[in-house]
C-alpha cells in the first residue's frame, strides 16, 4: 500500500511545486526580483524532487497507475500511468529544467523593467508542468489538455520578447503549426476510441486487436503528422527554426532539448505500446523520414549565420537520428527480431538523453553570448574566447558532443545507432537492407557535416578577432549562468564516460515495455567498454578519455614548450600595401560553409545577390562597397506550404460567400444542418 | 387528465405558432407567446398530477412566473418604450409562408422521423405535432426580419422542445428545468438590452440593417 501511495504523493508534490512556482510568480509580478527568485526557486526544487521521484521509481521498479476518478465527463478521467519509459522522460524533463532554472536566475535579469518577469515565471513553470503531465497521463483527454498546456505556454514564452515583430510572427507560425499537429493527434485519438471504446491507454492496449490494419495505418500517418510537427520532422519543421530562437534562451534550451522529445515519447507509446503489432513499412518509413530530417537538418544548419537558428536546425537533425533508432526498432520487431530491435530503441533513447543535454548546453551558451553581444548574427562575433573563456569552454564541450566526438556523450549514442543500422544491413532481406544502408550513409554524412558546422560555429564565434565593437565590451557570464552551463557540460562528459552502464540501464527501461519482455540482449559492458556481440564491435569510453586527455596535454605541451619557445618576431617585406591584420580579413561563417553548400546546391538551391555601390554613380569606375547576400531558396515553402496556403485561401474565399451578414440566413443554415443531422442519425 | 385535453393543449401551442407567423402586430405576438407558455404550464401541472413529483409543481410555477408573466411584460415595456406596435416585414408573403408551414408539417409527420416520434408509440401523433412545432418555430426565426419576432421564435422553440420532452416521457429533472429557466431569464434581459441598443443605433429592429456590421 505504502509503495503506491508514497510515489503518488511525491509525484503530486512535484506538480504542485510548479503550480505554486507559476502562480506565486504571477502574484509577485510587480516585483521583478521577487518574481524571478520565486519562479526559479520552485522550478529548481520541483526539478530536484522530480529527479528523486524518478530514482524511486527506477530503483524500486515501480510501475504506478492511479486515477483521481471521473470528474464531470464519463470519458474523462485524471489518470496517470508511470512506468519506466515515462519515468525516463520525467528524468530528462527534470534534469534539464533543473539546470535551465539555475541559469534563469541570472539570465532573466536582463528582462527586468523591460518585460513582466511574473508572466515569464508563470508560463515557464506551467510549461514544465505541461511536459510532465504529457509523459505521465494515461487518458487521451487528459493528455490532450496537458499537450495544450505545454503548447500554449510555450507559445507565450516564444512571444515573450514581443518588441521584436519577428518574434511575434514566429510565435504565430508556431501556434498555427502546433494546432494543425494537435488536430491530427485528436483525429488519431478519436480513431483509437472508435475501435476500442476507451480513451484509456491501457484499455486501448488491451483491445488493440480490434483495430483493423487499414485504420492502424491511418492512425500512424496522423500520429506522424501530429507528433512529427511538434518534434520538427521534415517537412513539418517550418515553425522550429523561427520559434526556438525567438524564445528566451533558457526556454529555447527546454523547447529544443526536451519539448520536442515529447513527440518521440508519444510515438513510442502509441506504436510500441498501444497498437502493437504494426506492419514493417512503418519502421521503414520512419527510417526514411529520419534520414531526410537528419541530413537536411544539418545542411540547413550549415547555411545559417544566426547562432540560435543554427542550433534549432541541429535539433531537426538530431530528431532525425533518434527516428533512425525508433524506425530500426519498429522494423526489427515487425520482422520478429526483438534482439536488434532492443539495441535500436536503446540507441534512440540514449540519443534522446544526449541530445537533451548537449543541445540545452549549446542554447544556454548561445544565450550567454547573445546577452553580451546583443546580436544573434555570428558574422558579428569573433574572438569571444578572450572575453568569455568559460562560456567558450562550455560551448566547445557542447559542440564536441553534438559532433559525436569522443569522449563526450553524443559519440556513444550515435555509435550505438550505427551498430543497430549495421545489424539491419547484415540481417535483413534486400529491400529492407537497402533502406538501412541509406540510413547508415545518411547518418555518416550527418556526423561529418555536423562537425564542419560546429567548426564554423565555434571558429566564427570564439576565435580570431572581434568583428564588431560590441564584442570587445563582452564580459564573462554571471555565476548562475556558469553553474547552469557547467553542470550540463559536466554531464556531457560523465554520460560519455559511463556510457556503457547508462546504455545497459536504458536497455532495462526498454525491456520494461511489453513487446521486449524476455528479450535477450546483444549488448554488454566490460569495464568501461560497450560490447555489441556477434563481432560487430566494441568501444571503450575510458580509453577514449585517456586518449583525449593525452592529446590535450600533448597539444598544450607543444604550444607552450615548442611553438612559444621558438617563436620570434621577424620583420619582413610588407604585403597588401602594409595593411594591418583586421577582422575583415578573417573567413566568415558564410564563407566557411559556402563550399559545402555549393556541393549540395541541387538540394539547397542557394541564391547569391551581388550589390555594388560606386563612389561616382555616373562613371562607375571606383567601387565604394560590394555586398554579397547569400541566401537559400526555401523549397518547403515554395513547393509545399505556399501551394497549400493558396489552396486554403481560395477555399476560404469561396466559403466566405455564405457569410451574408444576415442572421436569418445563418439560422437557416442551422435549420438545414439540424435536419441533415437528424436524417443522418435516424437513417443509420 | 384526459388525453383529448392534452391534445388540445398541444394544438393550442401549434396554433399559437401559426398565429405568430401570420400576425403583424407585436403585441399580438406577445399575447400568443403568453398563451403558449400557459399551455406549457398546464402540461407540466398535468405531469405533476400524474407522477406526484413535487419538483414538477415547482417547475410549473417557475414557468408561469418567468414565461407567462415576466417575459411578456418585458416585451410589452419594450414595445411601448420604442413604439414598436407593428412588426417589420417577412421574407415570404403569407400564402407562401402557409405553404411552407404545410410542407414542414408534412415532413414532421412523414415516415422519415418515425424513429424519433415513435419513442412512445401511443403518443406518436402528439410527438409528430410537437416536432412540427419545433420546425415552425425555427422557420419563424428564419422568415421574420424583426429581432423581436426572432426572439419570440427562439422562446417558442424552447416551449416546443419542452412539449416534445413531456410527451416523449423524457426526464424533467428539477435542476435541468431550473437551469433552463435561469438561462431564459438571463437571456431575456440580454435580448431586451440588445434590442434597445439595436433600436438606438439603427432606428428599427430590422435585422437586415445589421448587414453593414459585416465589414
Amino acid at each position: 500500500m505504502m509503495s503506491t501511495i508514497i510515489p503518488q504523493i511525491i509525484f503530486f508534490t512535484v506538480l504542485s511545486f510548479f503550480v505554486i512556482g507559476g502562480i506565486g510568480s504571477l502574484l509577485f509580478r510587480k516585483n521583478d526580483v521577487l518574481a524571478n527568485r520565486w519562479s526559479s526557486f520552485f522550478a529548481i526544487f520541483g526539478s530536484v524532487i522530480g529527479l528523486f521521484f524518478v530514482a524511486l521509481i527506477i530503483i524500486n521498479g515501480y510501475d504506478i497507475s492511479f486515477s483521481l476518478g471521473t470528474l464531470v465527463l464519463p470519458l474523462f478521467s485524471v489518470s496517470f500511468h508511470i512506468d519506466k519509459l515515462s519515468a525516463f522522460f520525467i528524468f530528462i524533463i527534470s534534469l534539464i529544467s533543473l539546470f535551465c532554472s539555475v541559469y534563469a536566475i541570472g539570465y532573466v535579469k536582463h528582462f527586468y523593467e523591460k518585460y513582466n518577469i511574473g508572466f515569464l515565471g508563470f508560463f515557464y513553470n506551467m510549461f514544465i508542468l505541461g511536459m510532465l503531465l504529457v509523459v505521465s497521463s494515461s487518458n487521451w483527454l487528459l493528455f490532450l489538455i496537458a499537450w495544450e498546456v505545454m503548447s500554449i505556454t510555450s507559445y507565450f514564452l516564444v512571444i515573450y520578447d514581443r518588441q521584436d515583430p519577428q518574434n511575434v510572427k514566429a510565435g504565430f507560425l508556431y501556434l498555427i503549426m502546433t494546432h494543425v499537429g494537435t488536430a491530427f493527434i485528436v483525429l488519431a485519438a478519436l480513431l483509437l476510441y472508435k475501435f476500442t471504446d476507451s480513451f484509456d491507454f491501457r484499455v486501448i492496449q488491451a483491445n488493440s486487436s480490434l483495430i483493423p490494419l487499414s485504420i492502424k495505418n491511418i492512425i500512424f500517418i496522423f500520429a506522424i503528422i501530429g507528433f512529427g510537427t511538434k518534434s520538427g520532422i521534415i517537412p513539418f519543421h517550418i515553425w522550429l527554426p523561427d520559434a526556438h530562437p525567438a524564445a528566451p534562451s533558457h526556454v529555447s534550451a527546454l523547447m529544443s532539448g526536451v519539448m520536442i522529445k515529447t513527440g518521440i515519447y508519444m510515438m513510442i507509446r502509441i506504436f510500441l505500446y498501444m497498437i502493437w503489432p504494426v506492419p514493417v513499412w512503418w519502421g521503414l518509413a520512419l527510417l526514411i523520414l529520419g534520414s531526410i530530417s537528419s541530413l537536411m537538418g544539418v545542411l540547413y544548419a550549415l547555411t545559417e549565420h544566426d547562432i540560435k537558428r543554427l542550433l534549432a536546425y541541429h535539433s531537426i537533425e538530431n530528431i532525425g537520428i533518434i527516428l533512425l533508432g525508433l524506425g530500426g526498432a519498429l522494423t526489427f520487431l515487425s520482422l520478429n527480431m526483438p534482439t536488434p530491435a532492443l539495441l535500436s530503441l536503446t540507441a534512440a533513447l540514449f540519443h534522446t538523453l544526449n541530445h537533451a543535454t548537449f543541445k540545452s548546453l549549446l542554447f544556454l551558451s548561445a544565450g550567454s553570448i547573445i546577452n553580451q553581444t546583443h546580436t544573434r548574427n555570428m558574422e558579428e562575433y569573433g574572438g569571444l574566447i578572450k572575453y568569455m573563456p568559460y562560456t567558450a569552454l562550455f560551448f566547445l564541450v557542447g559542440s564536441m558532443a553534438i559532433s559525436a566526438l569522443p569522449p563526450f556523450n553524443g559519440f556513444f549514442s550515435e555509435w550505438l545507432t550505427f551498430q543497430s543500422l549495421f545489424q539491419g544491413i547484415a540481417l535483413l532481406p534486400l529491400y529492407e537492407k537497402l533502406i538501412f544502408i541509406l540510413a547508415a550513409g545518411s547518418l555518416a554524412f550527418t556526423g561529418g557535416l555536423a562537425l564542419a558546422c560546429f567548426v564554423k560555429a565555434f571558429g566564427a564565434t570564439f576565435l580570431a578577432r572581434p568583428r564588431s565593437a560590441e564584442i570587445s565590451h563582452a564580459k564573462e557570464s554571471s555565476f548562475s549562468l556558469q553553474v547552469g552551463m557547467g553542470g550540463i557540460a559536466l554531464l556531457c562528459l560523465l554520460i560519455g564516460l559511463y556510457s556503457g552502464h547508462i546504455a545497459i540501464f536504458l536497455e532495462n527501461i526498454v525491456k520494461d515495455l511489453e513487446v521486449f519482455k524476455n528479450t535477450t540482449s546483444f549488448m554488454s559492458v566490460s569495464g568501461q567498454s560497450i560490447v555489441v556481440e556477434k563481432g560487430f564491435g566494441s568501444v571503450s569510453s575510458l580509453l577514449f578519455f585517456v586518449f583525449f586527455v593525452l592529446v590535450i596535454a600533448l597539444v598544450i605541451g607543444v604550444i607552450k614548450f615548442v611553438i612559444n619557445r621558438n617563436q620570434k618576431i621577424e620583420t619582413g617585406s610588407t604585403w597588401d600595401c602594409g595593411t594591418d591584420l583586421a577582422p575583415r580579413m578573417e573567413i566568415t561563417a558564410t564563407g566557411f560553409s559556402r563550399s559545402i553548400i555549393m556541393i549540395f546546391r541541387g538540394i539547397l538551391r542557394p541564391s547569391i545577390q551581388h550589390d555594388i555601390e560606386y563612389h561616382d554613380a555616373q562613371s562607375r569606375y571606383l567601387p565604394k562597397s560590394r555586398t554579397i547576400i547569400f541566401g537559400l531558396h526555401d523549397v518547403y515553402q515554395s513547393y509545399f506550404y505556399q501551394p497549400l496556403y493558396k489552396m486554403i485561401n481560395a477555399i476560404s474565399s469561396q466559403t466566405k460567400k455564405i457569410q451574408s451578414g444576415n442572421t436569418n440566413a445563418y439560422i437557416l443554415y442551422i435549420f438545414i444542418a439540424l435536419i441533415i443531422s437528424l436524417l443522418f442519425v435516424l437513417w443509420r | 387528465m384526459n388525453i383529448l385535453f392534452l391534445q388540445f393543449l398541444l394544438q393550442v401551442i401549434f396554433l399559437t405558432i401559426v398565429f405568430l407567423h401570420i400576425s403583424k402586430k407585436n403585441f399580438d405576438a406577445i399575447w400568443a407567446y403568453g398563451i403558449q407558455s400557459f399551455a406549457i404550464t398546464i402540461l407540466l401541472l398535468n405531469s405533476f398530477f400524474e407522477t406526484g413529483n413535487i419538483s414538477l409543481l415547482f417547475v410549473a410555477l417557475l414557468v408561469l412566473i418567468v414565461k407567462v408573466v415576466l417575459a411578456p411584460r418585458f416585451f410589452a415595456r419594450l414595445i411601448k418604450k420604442n413604439e414598436l406596435i407593428f412588426s417589420v416585414s417577412t421574407y415570404l408573403n403569407i400564402p407562401i409562408t402557409l405553404i411552407v408551414i404545410v410542407l414542414l408539417c408534412a415532413i414532421a409527420f412523414s415516415g422519415i422521423f418515425e424513429p424519433l416520434t415513435s419513442i412512445i408509440s401511443s403518443n406518436q401523433g402528439l410527438l409528430s405535432l410537437a416536432l412540427s412545432t419545433m420546425f415552425l418555430s425555427l422557420f419563424l426565426i428564419i422568415n421574420r426580419k424583426s429581432a423581436l419576432s426572432q426572439i419570440v421564435g427562439i422562446l417558442s422553440l424552447e416551449n416546443s422542445i419542452v412539449a416534445f420532452a413531456i410527451f416523449a416521457g423524457l426526464e424533467q429533472s428539477l435542476s435541468l428545468q431550473i437551469g433552463i429557466l435561469f438561462d431564459i431569464s438571463v437571456w431575456l434581459i440580454i435580448a431586451t438590452v440588445f434590442m434597445s441598443m439595436m433600436y438606438t443605433h439603427f432606428g428599427s429592429l430590422d435585422v437586415t440593417d445589421m448587414k453593414k456590421l459585416k465589414d
